[in-house]
């Protein structure tokens, strides 16, 4: 134990090493510049190093997370305009100053967070994040253009008392602030913090399913984007003593997504270059040929989008790779940092109350208009018990699973987990209660690796570091066990994209018993697996049940593999309950034999 | 008070005139135009260019569709239809032809503004007061267009691929309709739609290489809330319009401006799906 | 199995061989051979999951044959676009969203046919077919009582006038009356027109009812075939479907 937690810490520390390195080295840049650029250069320069903060934090939205966001220009413009306004009609001074960087910093925090409220709402469709983000720049536009003079309207503010410093010293604070930026950044996305917003812009709602407060995470991400943000404008005003309603507008909004789209997304290091080069030879060019520049950064644009989506960064990534790769034989599969499993008892075992039902469903009626597609469903689960829950299609099996995972689907009745109502909780509340789901389909995380998917699976009940990233992870005994037999413990570098579907499957289940649940919710976890696959998924399944006390509801077509496994077996016909009982009951019941035969329930009976 | 109820019906019919072709392109191919704007523009620059070569006004209006249908079915195919998987990014691409076509306008044409004759100048007369002519025309396209967009859906087979498409693509083609065929010709319908738009309201704005970006994102908001369907683009229309009116004249100008964008992200935070019955 | 392919497949309408598809990382049929002659039906029976609903979407060209052989009157179709294998007169009906709820009676016929003028004409094979139908012609779909929904799938079919019909479970959820009119119609239609018809069902008595062979899906594979006539069809059958 000692070994793998010293292990760990050394591999963290050796990460802030190299960024600190790497900063330093970036600063050793910043300091010596000065000396032998020109004048004009340098002028450009200091712009261009406050819109590479700002390219950052799109990076960090868009690139990370996924959040196609037209307005962080928004936060830019505000931090501008605070610093113009405050030394306008306030005052001047070290005070000043930092009492509008904080007004500054706070005002786009609290439009970051409203704006997030908004947004991000569980069930969101992303096109409708986006135009928030495009509004949020535009109403911006429109109430400095209303506040006339005491903004400047259209002409905006210029000639404000400010800090006159030379450009040197003014080069330096921008350097400094963008260098100071991008490694904090840079840790943040290589910790575990950075990999949860790699799974969100991957697959969201399985984020949610494990238990991830994905809105919250987003909303965060935004408002600590937006306080950089508005930091940079505030600098960015204070050298060039002059503020536009264009500072915050829609323009400079997408401009920053150019800058990030042709750098290469989710790098960091791209959009931070795409910035700086576009801005500055922008500048050079406007004098000459302004509009074939746009010309061709605009065809640019376009062809990188659809020819080239991750930016003119992934030429360089995939030559470092081949590179590295360049000893390795063909067909060796990239493998991450490796990380190690610990085991964990779990912090379950001891709350178990053996009189309260794991689960307990009631009265449970799913409607969509005037379908009724299940009608007073009532059942209950039992600890160390698998449930299996058949039926033709069109029974309302897997709209029942919905039911139990996502407290808003149900049109009417009640489900207990542990005694605990789910009321109209988010599924990521109710994986908090003990339910755990897997799915028909394997869509998992594909940049992720094992390791990465088992950690994000952890991280309601162990939190996740935000500056490094973790060597270890924890998990309870019947995922280590399913690992084991899969043999993905061995593959824990893998990439997931590379996983077979059997394996996919197994990793899937692990996931879901990452979190402990009390109850396991599965949907046709044998479709797909060849025979071997099923018989190892059936034992596995099995030893759930009678080692570690699962309870467990299953949905299956196959018959015989349900006949082999189940304890109980509930059977579903257009939405009502047909028969709740052991395995020889139904299978002896005539009245199930004729509803698999497809003939009508009164003509049978 | 006349002129007011004209402002505002007059006001609905240009946004429902800019907002119908981005709006059937939504519909068909699930897909935000961005490049909207720049139709508008170059339908604009379409009657300049036609009107100074000596033609009749009127011819402007069908000149700018096929010069917009033309475009965008070479658009569809080069831009739109290789990121079919990957609708954020075709949001992004088509902003991105949006400033190549902006540029090329500039290149041909120059910076400054344009001025285009209007068919029809002057004012006429209406519920007794004076009214700009034009503006009246306007409701009548409005209408016009509403009409023949229906009859397009309802009455031809067209009509009845493109709405197949809309409810259950991969159903649609099932039964021999050709999806990837009916999305190319949609685009380029909604191309020529946003080209005559362009050329019916530029004899009241002037005729620059941005002026179709204003209209750009009310076009987009109003597209949200009507639902995708005809009748709801009407409503939307007459409501975000009629309200866009209200304040301006009534609070100032300046929040008109951003009326329509507030109240449809209010509204589509409250119905996702918007004013349509669906 | 593949020899009863072999011998017929060049006087076959669909001869289906060595096919094997999936979704994504997942095989769901693996090697799967059968042929179906003109005017005969064929139904391929198994219960959920076995990949029935998958065998018909490789067909029709939904899905990626990643290895195999579909041959329509001996041109190979495998890998072609769905609107395409349309076009060549495959008739397919899905087993869940198979119409347009929001469009009537009338345009859901409509979309069956290449040209508005040939539903006037073969309007008379639904009207005998089913009577109801015609009579709704101005109704919405999604209107109509679930059975009546399946008699539209039925007569869009019907109209398409196909070579092939791939019918996937149109018995599910119909009264016992229903489904005796389903079979009535799918035997009057193969002896007129000569149509092939590939049927999947999980309904067993109809199935025996309607067609002329039946072939068993099993975890993806076909583990069955034989004559619906033959003396052991019903016991093989029943002890491969057994709950």
């Amino acid at each position: 134990m000692a070994d793998i937690t010293s292990e760990a810490s050394e591999r963290s520390s050796r990460q802030v090493w190299r960024t600190a390195i790497g900063a330093a080295v970036a600063l050793a840049i910043i300091l010596t510049a000065p000396f032998y650029l020109d004048t004009y250069m340098t002028n450009v320069l200091i712009r261009a190093l406050f819109l590479g903060v700002l390219a950052l934090t799109v990076d960090l939205v868009w690139g990370y997370a996924g959040i196609l966001t037209f307005g962080q220009s928004a936060f830019f413009g505000i931090g501008a305009y605070a610093c113009a306004l405050v030394f306008t009609h306030w005052g001047f001074g070290p005070g000043w100053a930092i009492a509008a960087l904080l007004i500054g910093v706070l005002v786009a925090a609290l439009t970051a967070w409203l704006v997030g409220l908004l947004s991000f709402y569980h069930g969101a469709s992303p096109l409708y994040s986006s135009i928030m983000t495009l509004a949020l720049p535009i109403v911006l536009v429109q109430i400095i253009f209303a506040g006339g003079r005491f903004t400047g309207s259209s002409s905006g503010l210029s000639g404000f008392p400010t800090y006159y410093w030379s450009i040197d010293t003014w080069f330096i604070i921008a350097g400094v602030l963008l260098v100071l930026v991008a490694s904090v950044a840079w840790l943040f996305v290589r910790s575990d913090y950075g990999r949860i917003l790699v799974a969100i812009r991957e697959n969201e709602d399985r984020c949610a399913y494990l238990g991830i407060p994905v809105s919250r995470i987003k909303t965060g991400l935004f408002v600590a984007c937006g306080a950089v943000g508005a930091i940079a404008g505030f600098g960015y005003a204070a050298f060039t003593n002059v503020v536009a309603p264009e500072l915050g507008g829609f323009l400079l909004g997408t401009e920053s997504l150019i800058w990030v789209a042709l750098g290469g997304r989710g790098t960091l290091i791209g959009p931070i270059l795409g910035a700086i080069g576009i801005d500055v030879t922008s500048s050079y060019l406007s004098g000459s040929l302004p509009f074939l520049w746009k010309f061709i950064v605009g065809v640019a644009f376009v062809v990188v989008i659809i020819v080239l989506p991750n930016g003119f960064a992934s030429l360089a990534t995939s030559g470092w790779r081949r590179y590295r790769m360049r000893g390795v034989e063909a067909g060796d599969v990239r493998h991450g940092p490796g990380i190690t499993l610990v085991s964990t008892s779990g912090r379950r075992a001891d709350a178990v109350d053996p009189t309260v039902a794991p689960i307990r469903i009631d009265g449970l009626t799913c409607r969509y208009g005037s379908l009724t597609v299940l009608d007073g469903i009532t059942v209950e689960g039992r600890a160390g018990q698998l449930l299996s829950i058949v039926g033709p299609n069109g029974a309302g099996k897997t709209t029942l699973m919905r039911c139990i995972s996502n407290g808003t689907e149900r049109t009417g009745g009640q489900v207990a987990v542990a005694g605990h109502e789910i009321g109209r909780n988010s599924p990521q509340k109710i994986v908090g209660l003990g339910v755990g789901r897997s799915f028909q389909n394997t869509s998992l995380f594909d940049s992720l690796t094992v390791g990465d998917c088992l950690r994000l699976a952890r991280f309601r009940i162990d939190g996740a570091r935000s500056f490094v990233r973790s060597g270890t992870v924890a998990l309870p005994e019947p995922a280590l066990e399913i690992l084991k037999a899969t043999g993905l413990d061995q593959q824990l570098g893998l990439e997931s994209r590379y996983l077979s579907h059997g394996m996919k499957r197994g990793l899937e289940l692990a996931m879901v018993l990452a979190t402990e649940p009390r109850v396991l919710l599965l949907d046709e976890p044998t479709a797909g697996l060849t025979k071997p696959e099923r018989t190892a998924i059936g034992h596995v399944l099995t030893r759930l049940v009678a080692e570690y006390g699962l309870c467990v509801f299953l949905i299956e077509h196959d018959l015989d593999f349900v006949r082999e496994i189940s304890d109980r077996i509930v059977v579903l016909h257009q939405g009502k309950l047909l028969l709740d009982g052991t395995v020889d009951e139904v299978v002896s019941s005539d009245l199930v034999k004729a509803v698999y035969a497809g003939q009508d329930l009164e003509a049978a009976s | 008070m006349a002129t007011l109820f004209l402002d505002i019906l007059t006001t609905a019919s240009m946004l429902f005139i800019v907002a119908a072709g981005l709006m059937i392109i939504l519909g068909v191919m699930k897909l935000i135009n961005f490049a909207h704007g720049a139709f508008l523009t170059v339908g604009g620059y379409a009657v300049h260019v036609v009107t100074d070569a000596g033609y009749n006004a009127w011819l402007t209006i069908p000149a700018a569709a096929a010069v917009g249908f033309l475009l965008g079915v070479v658009v569809e195919r080069l831009v739109v239809r290789p990121l079919y998987s990957r609708p954020l990014d075709a949001i992004l691409a088509t902003w991105g032809l949006g400033i190549v076509i902006a540029q090329v306008i500039v290149f041909i044409f120059g910076r400054e503004v344009q001025f285009a004759a209007s068919p029809i100048s002057g004012t006429a007369e209406l519920l007794a007061t004076t009214y700009s002519a034009w503006r009246l025309i306007l409701v009548g396209a409005a209408v016009i267009l509403g009409v023949l967009l229906t009859a397009l859906l309802y009455l031809t087979r067209f009509g009845l691929n493109a709405r197949a498409v809309i409810m259950n693509e991969d159903l649609a083609r099932g039964l021999g309709i050709d999806s990837v065929r009916v999305r190319a010709m949609t685009f380029g319908l909604g191309a020529a739609l946003a080209c005559a738009a362009g050329a019916l309201i530029t004899p009241l704005l002037s005729v620059d290489p941005n002026m179709g970006l204003p209209w750009l994102v009310n076009s987009f908001m109003l597209v949200l809330v009507s639902g995708v369907a005809i009748p709801g683009l009407a409503l939307a229309s007459l409501l975000l319009g009629g309200a866009q009116v209200l304040v301006s004249t009534f609070v100032s100008p300046i929040i008109g401006g951003i009326t329509i964008v507030v109240l449809a992200a209010v509204i589509l935070r409250i119905k996702p799906q918007g004013l349509s019955r669906g | 199995m593949s020899a009863l392919a072999k011998t017929e497949s060049v006087a076959a309408r669909l001869a289906v061989e060595g096919l094997s598809s999936g979704y994504s990382a997942a095989t769901v049929i693996r090697d799967v051979s059968f042929s179906i002659a003109r005017g005969e039906i064929l139904v391929i029976l198994g219960k959920n999951g076995m990949g029935k609903s998958t065998l018909l979407k490789t067909i029709m060209g939904f899905l990626r044959a990643t290895s195999g052989s579909i041959r329509l009157d001996g041109q190979e179709i495998a890998n072609q676009p769905p609107h395409l294998n349309a076009r060549r007169s495959l008739a397919y009906t899905p087993q869940e969203y198979a119409i347009f709820q929001d469009l009537t009676v009338e345009e859901n016929l409509r979309l069956g046919v290449a040209r508005d003028g040939l539903l006037d004409e073969r309007m008379g094979d639904v009207e005998a077919a089913f009577p109801v139908i015609a009579r709704r012609f101005r109704q919405r779909a999604g209107t109509l009582s679930g059975g009546e929904q399946k008699m539209l799938l039925l007569s869009r079919s019907l109209v398409a006038r196909p070579k092939l019909m791939l019918v996937d479970e149109i018995s599910e959820g119909l009264q016992p009356s229903m489904v005796t009119k389903m079979a009535e119609v799918l035997r009057r239609t193969k002896d007129k027109d000569g149509v092939a018809i590939l049927l999947v069902e999980q309904n067993l008595p109809f199935a025996l009812s309607v067609a002329d062979r039946y072939a068993i899906l099993k975890i993806g594979e076909i583990v069955e075939q034989g004559d619906v006539d033959q003396a052991d069809a019903l016991a093989t059958l029943e002890q491969h479907l057994r709950i």
